[in-house]
């Protein structure tokens, strides 16, 4: 990331403004940055968006495959998370620089995903125990402004409502199964995301923790908790993360937070998602 | 990817058989409950109860500090090394640097592992970094590195918690400051009931459960320092209902709590018998 | 070697504070705990842009590299150009200037390029033999002297060599200060100097970075706002808002920081003040005390964190622009 090197004193003023419930940038601690999100500006894919949280710039697209099934798990789809620290980003990420930062990324997604509530796995699944559905959800961070994760996981999710999985035609021959997968770009099936989670990065500031940090109160904090909501509340992934320890009082209050909070992201970005599917509009991607 | 060029690999795709007869078994296995009808467990614990814990220190001579614990059947080695000079000059830093190396052996678990890290080892690997570095005073060595390896001889259920606990072991053996033991504990949750110290089996029976729509079916993982009174790691997978991660937690802390006593008096014989060698 | 040893003392000093920090569990500050929330997703489709983008004259004198700017021979090459084919060209996309005979072109997002006599903002990135490696978004990192400082205890000490192990005590890796440029080597590299007691180490506040060009040369870039809070626009594009009982205080070169948390009201002014700099600086519209003071005044119908948002900014810095053209600044 970027580097963010801060003097005591500025330290000290993040800590009592956080204190204060006033941060350095007039937001209250439970306060999210503005958010811009667009889906479906990648043709290629078969689901894309990108999210721009303040200064933070993610874009994602989805691939759809067919590929025999785990054996393990007959009756389900897949998906898989690959995610590029761009050197576009910051200079640091260059070469293997934002490999550890995009392997503990994808590590959170798979863990917040791999609740089968998540995405309806079932649906993803042509042929039992034979052909299902692999989604290669591909992620790319353009630009680094803090809380990553969450926007992120954001951006996820608005791909995946944006995904469009072409229809498949199963016809018996003599050989087996055939699968036809359609060419036609209007016949397709959508996921139902209602039940995906978002991630939700609690960091704890002094006495007192705050939502969405930037990257000065990212450089501030010891340890934060990040946490898989969906829109019911229900937690699907948990992570504590950074070197400080935290006393279980101060935990259960910021999951309580990270729930409040994670419910209302939920419910905002499939509202907006909803309206911008209402209108059609050509996609303005990067004009703007 | 990069792959050990050194190593004969086997085919990328390469399946245990018994993979594909599974099916059967856990269809079979489903029927059963994960608790039988006498409040007892498979391996016949109750739901609250740990599984007994072998605890040794010193277990490896050349190593600054080692130990290994068995927990029912899941076994981890852990060895300290360090604190040395940083190799790479411009990782330079007044606080000392850990690292973690967590590691299954290729025959630990059913499905043959590989030789190279995968991702959820590396995962696992930050997970046990974060639930060790609040408890080592790092500042009192600057410039230096601390490196721990751990590696799973044998999973059998909760393995992270048992590398945590043999970890912070064998950082007390090599002499290395702490501000306190780190002990761990696993829980796996089924709708409304508490699974404490989860097999395998257990833990995948849950994993399998999540496709029926149960209210909870997870398992959570946290690492604890009992005389700060501080959450030092906290990981879960599956889904918990806002209610159950609270109630989880408290029941994980209870048992690091029992724990406790088992990792001191390891460590005081440990002691013991160091000051009985030099004497002698 | 000593100052190196006693400065990890001072880390872990700190960092035990913190731990500290942590591990209390109840406070009792529940007065305005998260009484709301706000979350604001919105589509990149809906976003408003200014229809207006450049409000004065075309300026006429815009240039892209390659571009000629003259064939006349009786000009002077300045930055931003180079001969040839007897034709001055253009190196760089910008605006070119004339000074007499003087031809240049200045881009607009550049690093900073430093002149003698310029305020800067800078943070210290290394302590070394006798001077501190400075970042101050210029090309190369600055020097600041360990001669070129005033020490704690008048001007006109000697500097000893114990003042050389203490360094570090001074001003450390990661510290603030502001400065003057006192010379600009061959190479680029700027040298700075404090050795006013304006000058200095910088207390509790915050840093904003924006493009250099969009900070305008004035006499003074010391203002005490009477919003309460004092602002410091460094030429090179760094702009520290503070509080300013801070600033009058610490006119002893700031070697002793007030830790002290700062109040509710001045707190609120100097979010208010970085939120407003932040929305000149969205709009490229230059940055001086009366175009912050109005955009400041314009926005007081919004809450402070609204002036992140961008029709607010829009409608914000529109009022502002107005008014400084019905000014006729």
């Amino acid at each position: 990331m970027a580097d963010v090197d801060l003097s005591e004193p500025e330290k000290v003023y993040i800590l009592h403004s956080v204190q204060e419930n006033l941060r350095e940038d007039g937001r209250g601690c439970e306060d999210f940055r503005h958010m811009e999100v667009e889906t479906g500006l990648i043709s290629n894919t078969n689901g894309s968006a990108r999210v721009r949280l303040a200064s933070t710039d993610v874009l994602v697209g989805i691939k759809v495959q067919l590929t025999p099934v785990d054996p393990k798990k007959p009756n389900v789809g897949r998906i898989e998370f690959f995610l590029d620290c761009s050197a576009n980003a910051t200079p640091a990420f260059e070469g293997r620089g934002g490999e550890g930062l995009a392997s503990e990324i994808t590590a959170m997604l798979t863990r917040s995903y791999s609740c089968f509530s998540a995405i309806d796995y079932t649906s993803l699944c042509l042929l039992p125990g034979q052909q299902c559905w692999l989604l290669y959800i591909d992620i790319l961070l353009l630009e680094c402004g803090g809380n990553l994760f969450d926007a992120v996981s954001i951006a996820v999710k608005a791909a995946l409502f944006n995904l469009r999985i072409p229809n498949v035609t199963m016809t018996k021959d003599e050989g087996g199964i055939e699968l036809d997968v359609s060419d036609d770009p209007f016949d397709f099936k959508r996921l139902d995301v209602s039940g995906a989670p978002v991630i939700v990065t609690v960091n704890k500031i002094g006495h007192q923790h705050v939502v969405d940090a930037s990257e000065k109160e990212e450089a501030c904090s010891l340890a934060k908790v990040m946490l898989g909501i969906t829109e019911k509340g229900t937690v699907t992934a948990m992570k504590k993360e950074g070197s400080g320890s935290l006393d279980s009082e101060s935990i259960s209050e910021m999951i309580e937070s990270a729930k409040n909070v994670g419910i209302e992201l939920n419910k905002c970005l499939l509202n907006i998602l909803k309206e911008e599917e209402a209108k059609i509009e050509e996609p303005v991607g990067f004009l703007r | 990817m990069p792959t050990d060029t050194r190593r004969i690999t086997g085919p990328e795709t390469s399946r245990s058989p018994y993979d594909y007869c599974q099916i059967e078994i856990s269809k079979e296995e489903n029927q059963n409950e994960l608790i039988k009808s006498d409040k007892k467990r498979k391996d016949g614990r109750l739901a609250a109860q740990l599984r007994p814990i072998f605890l040794k220190a010193n277990v490896i001579s050349q190593a600054r500090g080692s130990s290994y614990i068995e927990m029912g059947q899941t076994k981890v080695i852990c060895a300290v090394y360090g604190p040395r000079e940083v190799m790479r000059r411009e990782d330079f830093s007044l606080k000392g640097q850990l690292t973690c190396d967590f590691k299954f052996t290729t025959f630990s678990c059913r499905q043959r592992r590989q030789h190279q890290q995968d991702n959820q080892e590396k995962d696992l690997s930050v997970q046990m970094l974060e639930a060790l570095e609040p408890a080592v005073c790092l500042h009192k060595y600057p410039k230096s590195q601390i490196n721990i390896y751990a590696t799973v001889l044998q999973n059998d259920g909760s393995a992270l918690s048992a590398a945590i606990m043999c970890a912070s072991v064998a950082l007390a053996t090599a002499g290395i400051e702490m501000y306190d033991l780190v002990l761990a504990s696993s829980l796996g949750v089924l709708n409304t009931v508490l699974l404490v110290d989860p097999t395998l089996q257990e833990e995948e029976n849950i994993a399998n459960e999540t496709g029926k729509s149960p209210q909870n079916a997870g398992t959570m993982t946290l690492a604890f320092l009992p005389s700060l009174n501080q959450v030092s790691a906290m990981t879960s997978d599956g889904q918990f209902l806002f209610d159950m991660i609270n109630k989880s937690m408290q029941q994980c802390i209870e048992n690091c709590q029992k724990l406790y006593p088992v990792l001191q008096q390891c460590l005081v014989e440990d002691v013991k018998e160091k000051a009985n060698l030099t004497h002698a | 070697m000593q100052a190196g040893t006693s400065s990890g003392f001072a880390f872990c000093l700190f960092s035990a504070t913190f731990l500290f920090l942590l591990s209390i569990s109840t406070y009792s500050l529940d007065l305005n705990k998260f009484i709301n929330m706000s979350v604001d997703i919105r589509l990149a489709k809906s976003r408003v842009v200014g229809l207006d983008v450049y409000h004065g004259d075309d300026p006429g004198n815009i240039v892209t590299p390659g571009d000629i700017i003259t064939a006349d021979t009786g000009f002077m090459r300045g930055h931003g150009t180079y001969m040839s084919e007897d034709c001055l060209h253009s190196s760089v996309a910008g605006m070119v200037e004339r000074v007499n005979k003087l031809v240049s072109v200045r881009p607009l997002k550049t690093r900073y390029n430093g002149e003698i006599g310029d305020v800067v903002i800078g943070r210290i990135i290394e302590v070394s033999q006798k001077k501190w490696r400075v970042e101050t978004h210029s090309r190369m990192d600055s020097i600041l002297m360990l001669s070129s400082v005033n020490l704690p205890g008048g001007e006109l000490r000697r500097r000893s060599e114990e003042d050389e192990k203490m360094m570090r005590n001074y001003l450390k890796e990661g510290d603030l200060i502001s400065a003057e440029v006192q010379n600009v080597m061959s190479d680029g590299c700027l040298s700075l100097h404090t050795r006013s007691l304006k000058y200095g180490k910088l207390g509790q506040g915050t840093l904003v970075k924006v493009s250099p060009s969009l900070v305008l040369r004035r006499k003074t870039h010391f203002h005490n706002l009477p919003v309460g809070a004092s602002i410091i626009l460094g030429n090179n594009g760094y702009i520290w808002i503070c509080p300013t009982e801070h600033v009058e205080a610490g006119e002893t070169g700031g070697y002793e920081t007030n830790l002290q948390p700062v109040s509710r009201s001045e707190r609120e002014a100097i979010a208010r003040l970085r939120n407003c700099v932040l929305a000149l600086a969205d709009q490229n519209v230059l940055l001086f005390d009366t175009s912050i003071l109005y955009t400041f005044e314009a926005s007081q119908k919004y809450a402070v964190k609204d002036i992140l948002k961008p029709e607010v900014i829009l409608e914000v810095v529109d009022l502002v622009q107005q008014r400084l053209e019905l000014e006729g600044s």
